[in-house]
C-alpha cells in the first residue's frame, strides 16, 4: 500500500463544510463549565453580572456531531486527539447561536515515530446578527502505520 | 557569546512557548545563553518582528527554519526571500541535496538536526542513501536528545568530519537553553549567524545537567 497523498488529499477536502447546527446556550452551563475551569471572575461564573459570557475555551464544549466530513477517506492508522485551540473574536453570551465546521487544514510531518496525518477541523461559532464570536478547532493525529515498502 | 540555536514557539504546529516567555524564563532564571533562534517547523515566519522583545530583554532574537528532508530534518540558517522561493519549506519530502544547493545559491547554512534519532535523523538514512555531499554542520548536542541519540551524532559527527552545534529544541519555555552553540564574537543578525558558522569557530554546549 502506498502512502496517502496529502496534497490529493487537501485539495479535495480542505474547505468542505460538513455541519451546521443552531442552538442556545444555557447561562447555568457557562458557569458551570466557567467554575469548573476555576474561574472567579464574577462576569465568568455569575450568570446576573451585567457583564456575563463563557470564558473562551467554552467554545471547544461545543463541538457536536459528526467529527469528520461524510465519505472522508479511510485513514491509515488509528486517529488520537492532538490539542484543541481557540481565537476570541467576541463574548460568548447566552442565547442562540449557530456552529459551522469545516476541514480547515490536513498536513504531514514526519518524527521519531514515522509520518504522522494531520486534520485541523475548525468550528466557527456565530451570534443570531451574523457576529463571528469564535473559532474552536480539533486537532487529530493519525500515526500512519509503515507501507510494506518502509518494512521492507 | 552562546545561543540556543533550535527553538520552537506558538508559530510551530507543535510549539507551545511564547517568544515573550521564552525570554522571562531566560532572564529569571538566569540561563547562560545571550540568545535564541526561532527554528519553526516547515516554514519561515516572515510576518514577526521580535526585535523590541530582544532590545527589552537584551537578548539576540534570530529566525531560521527546520524543514524536511529524506535524511531528516534539517535546520536551516540565513532564510531569505530567494531562498523561500528556491523550495516549498512545508514539503515534507524535500531532497536534502536540494536544499544544500539552494542554501549554498542563496548563502544560507543548512544543518541537519538531531541526526543520531531514527527516522528523522541524517544517521538512520546513511546506510540506505549514502553520505550526503555538501553537509559540514551537524546538530550535535540536541536538548530532546533521548538515550544514546547525542553520541551517535557526535559519533558520525567525528566519522565524517563534520563541526557541531547545539540547540534545545524547545518546544516549551522551560527547555530554552538546554543545549547551545557558543561563538567567539557577538551576533546580532541572521546575516551575522551565517559568517560565523561559515567560519568554523564555534562549539556545541550543554546546559541539561546546570
Amino acid at each position: 500500500m502506498s502512502q496517502l497523498d496529502i496534497e490529493a488529499l487537501k485539495k479535495e477536502w480542505v474547505g468542505v463544510q460538513f455541519e451546521e447546527r443552531s442552538f442556545v446556550l444555557d447561562p447555568q452551563n457557562m458557569a458551570e463549565y466557567a467554575s469548573a475551569c476555576g474561574e472567579v471572575a464574577a462576569c465568568y461564573t455569575d450568570p446576573t453580572d451585567p457583564d456575563f459570557q463563557a470564558p473562551p475555551t467554552f467554545a471547544s464544549s461545543l463541538q457536536r456531531g459528526r467529527g469528520l466530513p461524510e465519505h472522508f477517506p479511510k485513514m491509515p492508522g488509528l486517529g488520537m486527539d492532538a490539542g484543541k485551540a481557540v481565537e476570541a473574536f467576541a463574548p460568548i453570551r447566552p442565547g442562540p447561536k449557530t456552529s459551522r465546521t469545516h476541514m480547515h487544514d490536513i498536513y504531514a510531518k514526519t518524527g521519531r515515530s514515522g509520518r504522522m496525518i494531520f486534520l485541523v477541523i475548525r468550528m466557527a461559532l456565530y451570534d443570531p446578527d451574523g457576529t463571528h464570536v469564535a473559532n474552536a478547532d480539533t486537532r487529530v493525529v493519525i500515526r500512519e502505520r509503515p507501507t510494506e515498502e518502509d518494512q521492507a | 557569546m552562546i545561543l540556543d540555536l533550535h527553538t520552537h514557539s506558538i508559530k510551530s504546529d507543535d510549539g507551545r512557548a511564547k517568544v515573550e516567555n521564552y525570554c522571562q524564563w531566560i532572564r529569571t532564571r538566569e540561563l547562560p545563553i545571550d540568545g535564541f533562534v526561532l527554528t519553526e517547523h516547515r516554514q519561515f515566519d516572515l510576518e514577526s518582528d521580535y526585535s523590541k522583545l530582544a532590545a527589552d530583554f537584551g537578548l539576540t532574537i534570530l529566525k531560521g527554519a527546520e524543514v524536511e528532508t529524506e535524511y531528516g530534518h534539517v535546520l536551516v540558517f540565513g532564510v531569505t526571500a530567494p531562498l523561500l522561493e528556491a523550495f516549498d519549506f512545508s514539503d515534507i519530502h524535500l531532497p536534502l541535496a536540494r536544499v544544500i544547493e539552494a542554501c549554498a545559491a542563496y548563502g544560507a547554512v543548512p544543518v541537519p538536526c538531531h541526526p543520531g534519532r531514527k527516522r528523522v535523523g541524517m544517521s538512520a538514512h546513511l546506510a540506505e542513501y549514502g553520505v550526503p555531499d555538501g553537509v559540514r554542520i551537524v546538530e550535535t548536542l540536541n536538548g530532546g536528545s533521548r538515550d544514546n541519540e547525542d553520541a551517535v551524532a557526535q559519533a558520525m559527527a567525528d566519522e565524517l568530519g563534520y563541526r557541531g552545534i547545539g540547540g534545545s529544541d524547545a518546544h516549551i519555555v522551560s527547555h530554552v537553553g538546554r543545549c547551545a552553540t557558543r561563538f567567539p564574537a557577538p551576533i546580532t543578525s541572521e546575516q551575522a549567524l551565517v559568517e560565523a558558522l561559515n567560519g568554523g569557530e564555534f562549539e556545541a554546549v550543554s546546559f541539561r545537567d546546570a
